[in-house]
């Protein structure tokens, strides 16, 4: 019998079971299909917005209200989350927690984030900036005449000003073929000659000191791919995130899932998890919906990580009845007008989700453990709104530790 | 095109289509569209496609899905898209079914005819111009991996042995072998067997039949639903409360969930029957997470196996048991292929207009298989096992011979008898 069962495989499901595996716990990771990593831009954002753009995440997130999941954590959740993600992706990953930086996005938006995979830091905006965003012909995911154009009509933070100009290069992915993804660029770069051919059609076009933005294909399976391509360039080279599933998230994905492999954590995807069986307050297994019957998995302690509205954990009825859909646990943040015309992006059902004690153990509005042993981490929280905010990964990452490591304490 | 009450009708037009939220995860982990132009992605030919479909399909690039069912098995929304696009190439090819998929997806046709010829039906199918004729008539590609025939099949062996006097503390066993174990792979067969023997089981083998798995992933519907029909009453023969035990997972899968999902069958029999089917090495994993799998006398292997988790065991939804298990054997490493497929789906990779395909799904695994291996490789499906071998030239079996052989019942090392 696994210590413990993690439910979902995103970023706080992944980083809570290795971090359980690596202490010598037995973790089974229960997950319906891949987490939710794929659709992320690959950066770690901790607090962007709050709600005007902030420059320190950590300061910004002292002051935020006592219902967010930051309040719950406290500061030294926060940084002990962001340290983790530099020691398990410390290769991958630049940046520090007292500091955002700002992206350019593929709209030519200027994105602010925290930690930034080294493929994408030498795209971090600075005064008198000088880009040349690359686009293909192939690909239509990005316009860099249109990212260029939106990119000089802003200015750094220093308030200097960002120079920016768009190229369309005519190279396909495979010989041949008028549209490909960016995964299928990302795969043919995987490939050093294809990398040469790439080189050889941008040198000539570039400019001295132009830093050169490229979509995010900068290899898949192959990590010196950007690094190679700067060599062959002679320029600094990002990338910009493309709409999801995006090729970075997907590297994110798979390094934490190797990971998580190699401490030992046994993964078992493709079914939702669909039951529960409880005694004296705890509850003693989940059911998985696997081929032809439910199997129960046991454990001592369970990480429900599943995600929030968008994977299903959270639902809304028709009759505006909001639910969690595995355990029917106590929501937070509910109340009348969960849904307003007033402002859209800014609705109060966004806040419902999961509550939990300083120790990730989940809990009803009153403070009461439905089950005493049931930690909840990741995007089932209530109190935040991630994708205005700028603060799922942030969220993800200290609820995970610290569920995990409360895990560890009682153990 | 499929009448409007039928079941394939049903799921061309059902309504968990709505749980698809066009992210396409599927498309990012599809093995074929990774390698081919032909062949779309999950995504397009299929809930994309569906909206158009009105019984009839619309993409006949749906033709290159090689229904490995990756796409169901990462999507994140729970739609089930390969079981989709399975019915959706059913409807395509039911008036033209080509002589070539009416063939090969009768295994025990296959297996009845090469048993008593088997050194002859091994020598024409290793011999060029016999293959290069076989591929121009019937359209089976020259070097695509073929079955080895055996003179004895397993039934055989169980009619030929003297009945296994050791005692059976822990009761009796179903075990459901499956085409391949009885005629192609006899000693998985036999070695799944005195595994479960040797852990104190009586095993009982009751007389059956061909799954139809092979129709299934070949459109031919009607036939299949009879066979597995006929196969779950044989099962049903023997006492029903006991567990079925499967070595081979797609044959495994095709009772636990395929013909239900599939070929619409909601018998309640076939229900109960896939609900007591387990594949062997979860079964043996189940037992060791309950204590009741003692590994302390099981003799130590140096050894680093490769390991290819086959498509048919991830769509079990049971994570990869084997690895597991084969890492309770003292000095044991797995390493796993860390790709979906070996490309050969079956039947898919036998085809000839499919083949370079499949040899391009698989060089992921051929390669990781080649460059980790000790002189031997581990799979849990039958056609994986041979397209490995027949691309990498490494032995390939079963991992239950790794169990045999730390349980000491094995006169030869695993590398050196397959």
């Amino acid at each position: 019998m696994p210590d413990t069962v993690v439910i979902g495989a995103g970023l706080s499901g992944l980083v809570a079971a290795i971090r359980l595996a690596r202490a010598g716990q037995a973790v089974t990771l229960l997950t319906k299909g891949l987490g939710g990593l794929q659709l992320s831009q690959g950066t770690i954002d901790v607090l962007g917005y709050a709600p005007q753009r902030v420059e320190a995440p950590l300061e910004a997130a002292a002051s935020l209200p006592a219902s967010h999941p930051y309040s719950v954590l406290g500061s030294a959740a926060v940084t002990a989350g962001i340290a983790y993600a530099q020691e398990l992706l410390g290769g991958h990953l630049v940046g520090t927690v007292d500091r955002n930086v700002l992206l350019p996005t593929a709209v030519g938006s200027l994105r602010p984030t925290c930690l930034v995979p080294t493929s994408m830091a030498a795209g971090v905006v600075t005064g008198g900036i000088r880009y040349a965003l690359v686009g293909f012909r192939q690909l239509k995911d990005f316009y860099p005449k249109l990212c260029a154009g939106n990119l000089e009509r802003q200015t750094a933070p220093s308030g200097e000003a960002i120079s920016a100009r768009g190229l369309v290069i005519d190279l396909p992915a495979v010989e041949g073929m008028a549209d490909s993804s960016a995964l299928g660029y990302a795969r043919a770069i995987d490939g050093s000659a294809y990398r040469a051919k790439l080189a050889a059609t941008l040198k000539p076009l570039l400019e001295d000191g132009e830093v050169v933005g490229l979509p995010a294909i900068l290899g898949y399976r192959d990590a010196a791919a950007h690094r190679h391509l700067e060599e062959l360039l002679d320029h600094a080279v990002f990338e910009v995130p493309l709409p999801p599933p995006g090729v970075p998230g997907m590297r994110l994905n798979e390094a934490l899932t190797t990971l998580a492999k190699q401490a030992g954590v046994r993964i078992v995807a493709g079914a939702k998890v669909v039951g529960f069986e409880t005694s004296g307050g705890k509850i003693l297994s989940v059911g998985q919906a696997t081929a032809g019957r439910v199997r129960q998995y046991a454990a001592d302690t369970f990480v429900y990580a599943p995600g929030g509205f968008e994977s299903g954990a959270l639902s809304m009825d028709s009759y505006g009845t909001v639910t969690e859909t595995i355990f029917g646990l106590p929501l937070h943040g509910l109340g009348p007008d969960l849904v307003t015309a007033d402002d859209p992006a800014n609705q109060a059902l966004f806040r419902v989700g999961v509550g939990v004690d300083a120790r990730m153990r989940v809990v009803d509005p009153a403070g009461t453990a439905p089950y005493s042993n049931l930690y909840a981490a990741g995007g089932v929280l209530a109190g935040a709104i991630r994708w205005s905010e700028k603060s799922g990964e942030g969220i993800a990452l200290a609820s995970a530790v610290a569920a995990a490591d409360s895990i560890l304490k009682g153990a | 095109m499929f009448s409007p009450d039928s079941h394939e009708h049903d799921l061309l037009n059902r309504a968990s289509l709505d749980h698809c939220v066009k992210c396409t995860i599927c498309e990012t982990q599809c093995p074929v569209a990774a390698v081919t132009p032909l062949f779309s992605g999950p995504k397009y030919v299929g809930p994309q496609a569906e909206r158009f479909r009105h019984g009839e399909s619309v993409d006949h690039s749906l033709d290159y899905c090689s229904s490995c069912g990756i796409c169901t098995h990462v999507c994140p929304q729970g739609v089930h898209i390969a079981e989709l696009n399975s019915v959706a190439r059913a409807a395509m090819k039911a008036d033209h079914m080509p002589l070539r998929d009416q063939l090969i997806s009768r295994t025990t046709l296959m297996g009845m005819a090469m048993t008593p010829l088997a050194p002859v039906a091994n020598a024409v199918l290793g011999f060029k111009p016999a293959r290069i004729a076989v591929e121009k008539v019937v359209g089976i590609h020259r070097n695509a991996a073929m079955p080895t025939a055996h003179t004895r099949t397993l039934v055989g062996w169980l009619r030929s042995r003297t009945d296994p006097k050791n005692p059976a503390p822990r009761g009796k066993l179903i075990f459901f072998h499956g085409c391949a174990q009885n005629y192609f792979e006899v000693e998985t067969g036999i070695k799944t067997i005195e595994v479960l023997e040797h852990l104190g089981f009586e095993v009982i083998v009751p007389k059956q039949g061909c799954c139809g798995l092979p129709l299934q992933s070949n459109g031919i519907f009607d036939t299949a639903r009879s066979w597995v029909r006929k196969l779950v009453a044989q099962l049903r023969e023997a006492p029903q409360d006991l567990p079925i035990i499967a070595c081979s997972t797609s044959c495994g899968g095709m009772l636990k969930h395929e013909a239900n999902e599939i070929l619409g069958v909601t018998d309640p029999e076939l229900l109960e029957v896939g609900g007591r089917t387990r594949d062997i090495c979860e079964f043996l994993l189940d037992m060791y997470d309950r204590g009741e799998l003692d590994t302390s006398d099981w003799l130590p292997n140096e050894l680093t196996i490769p390991y290819h988790a086959p498509c048919q065991l991830r769509g079990q939804n049971i994570g990869t048991p084997a690895v597991q298990l084969l890492e309770l054997v003292p000095g044991v490493t797995v390493v796993e292929s860390g790709a979906y497929c070996c490309g050969i789906a079956g039947t898919y990779g036998l085809k000839k207009e499919k083949y370079d395909i499949a040899m391009k799904v698989g060089k992921p695994v051929f390669d990781k298989i080649v460059e980790t291996n000790e002189g031997v490789a581990a799979c849990d499906s039958e056609t994986c096992r041979w397209q490995i071998e027949q691309a990498t030239s490494v032995p390939t079996v079963h991992p239950i011979a790794f169990i045999h052989q730390a349980m000491g019942l094995s006169k030869l090392p695993v590398s050196t008898g397959s």
